[in-house]
């Protein structure tokens, strides 16, 4: 066993020697990470709205979500290949559906928890539904939409490290490598890059969140 | 000129909301409707811009069918206050008032120009426009909800308990000073709220209602007066009288002066209320001189006073 303190210190040591390809695996990390999150969001955000005007569709597709989201992905991935081929494409597949929940789930609840005065006050002064719908409803449940975001995002960052298992690159391969050659500095320094771009990504969404008009009270 | 015609409101589960009530609402009058709650006043309300759907009967606006009108044009030229003040916290003082002229379609220069008038009137410093309604008082928020419902200039203004959320005190100062906006602009209003006080104050005339129907449409004094029946005077409160001097004025009751009768150091005026005669009759005894524009018009005696509470009374009992 290494004390904790020599495990930090080789740890550094190894990202420091290692910068090159740290980088370069940082880099296809975010590609595949944003990438998926940009997809997701062009899909499940508008399926979000949908549900939002058509109620009925609402309890089988968030259902048909959530269930997606408990298949483990290294069972997902291998499942897709023969479908989409090898590489970055079934990440992203997998990605992608794995954001359906926190986004359509975020966007649908939103929209529906609007304060019914508020639509009732929008209705009231002459606004037509879609004019409800920009003007007020979305506003209002940005807060929320937006969690499911990061959400998604970070899980997005997360699961990316398994896509690794199967080519897509990022920084996956130096942790499987590590496990496989037991060298457990570079698990934790690939780990560690990963975390800090989770988060990173984390309060940059929020950031953009409260930049927003009336996102000033944003957490 | 608001006309409700035999308008009845009957819910999918056979609730009846509203039964056959009529009423009018004659151009640049305020009427209150006023009730406990679930007598379907904010529902009679909202027939008229169709926030509620009619189940039978008409409501016209200048004797046009509201039915005839495109239900979101109809909207926007009536102004609607909505109840908790509902402004949009997403949005700037700014972009709150000017919610129904961007809706219509105004120019960025007329938007700003009528805000501006617009925090003049309801007396808000020009700086709180680029404020969030989170950083304003009640009252403030509140003035600003009148506002936007007086943006696009209506003929037209509903107000479901605009002052409700209000405590006494400044719910008062409100009410005052819409009452002295309500006099410059001559809009026609309907105002729902469950005080009766505040019906009273409000009104030039009071639409009583109990489980959906109309019990008594009258103007104030008319309604303290001669209140239909035992649900009307009960609802008006043990103080009805004292509500009643309230509503009449000093000139509705004076007696030619007295010859040679001078103006006294503490004259009341013909517009005072009879709620004020009676308190500087017990302060400076009577009869109590009415002086307007320095002259001596009448005069005023406790038994004046009286003959009205008990004439109004003795209706009532019969």
């Amino acid at each position: 066993m290494y004390p904790p303190l020599t495990i930090l210190g080789d740890t550094l040591t190894w990202l420091v020697e290692n910068q090159q390809s740290v980088i370069e695996q940082t880099i296809q990390h975010l590609n595949v990470s944003l990438t998926s999150v940009g997809i997701a969001l062009v899909l499940w955000v508008p399926l979000g709205l949908f549900l939002h005007e058509h109620d009925e569709f609402a309890p089988p597709v968030i259902g048909t979500a959530g269930m997606i989201l408990t298949l483990p992905s290294l069972a997902l991935l291998p499942l897709l290949i023969p479908i989409v081929g090898i590489g970055v494409a079934p990440a992203v597949v997998a990605l992608v559906l794995y954001s359906a929940l926190p986004m359509i789930r975020n966007t649908y609840t939103g929209l529906e928890e609007v304060d019914e005065s508020m639509v009732r006050a929008g209705r009231g002064l002459g606004m037509t539904d879609r004019e409800l719908l920009f003007k007020v409803k979305i506003p209002m449940a940005l807060p929320v939409i937006f969690a499911g975001i990061r959400q998604a995002a970070v899980l997005v960052i997360g699961i990316t490290t398994i896509a690794a298992f199967f080519g897509a690159g990022g920084l996956g391969e130096s942790i499987f490598a590590g496990i496989r050659l037991d060298f457990p500095r570079q698990v934790l320094g690939a780990t560690i890059v990963v975390s800090v771009i989770a988060i990173a990504t984390d309060y940059g969404l929020l950031a953009v969140q409260r930049a927003l008009p009336g996102g000033s009270e944003a957490t | 000129m608001i006309e409700l015609d035999n308008v009845r409101k009957v819910y999918g589960d056979g609730t009846v909301a509203v039964d056959d009530v009529s009423l009018e609402v004659p151009e640049g009058e305020t009427v209150t409707l006023v009730g406990p709650s679930g007598c379907g006043k904010t529902t009679t309300m909202t027939m008229v811009n169709r926030l509620t759907e009619i189940t039978e009967g008409d409501v016209r606006i200048d004797g046009e069918s509201i039915q005839d009108t495109d239900v979101i044009d109809l909207r926007r030229n009536i102004g609607y206050v909505i109840q908790e003040i509902g402004l949009f916290e997403h949005m700037t003082i700014a972009e709150n008032i000017s919610i129904v002229p961007d809706l219509r379609g105004w120019d960025e220069e007329r938007k700003q120009e009528r805000v501006e008038e617009l925090l003049e009137l309801i007396q808000l410093p020009q700086d709180v426009k680029t404020q969030y309604p989170a950083n304003l008082s009640g009252g403030q928020r509140q003035r600003v909800g009148v506002a936007r419902a007086m943006a696009a200039e209506p003929d037209i203004i509903l107000m479901d308990e605009p002052f409700g959320a209000l405590d006494p005190i400044t719910r008062d100062e409100l009410q005052d000073e819409f009452l002295d906006i309500q006099q410059k602009l001559d809009t026609t209003i309907m105002f729902v709220t469950h005080d009766i006080d505040e019906a009273l104050k409000m009104g030039d005339r009071v639409a009583v209602l109990r489980d959906g129907e109309l019990v008594q449409y009258d103007a104030p004094k008319d309604l303290l007066g001669s209140p239909k029946n035992e649900f009307v005077a009960n609802f008006i409160g043990e103080d009805r009288v004292l509500k009643q001097l309230s509503a009449v004025t000093v000139r509705e009751v004076m007696n030619a002066p007295q010859v040679g009768e001078g103006a006294g150091e503490n004259p009341l005026s013909p517009d005072d209320s009879l709620k004020v005669a009676l308190q500087r009759i017990f302060q400076q005894g009577d009869p109590l001189p009415v002086v307007e524009d320095g002259e001596v018009v009448g005069q005023v005696s406790e038994a004046d006073i009286q003959a009205v509470t008990d004439r109004r009374t003795s209706e009532v009992l019969q």
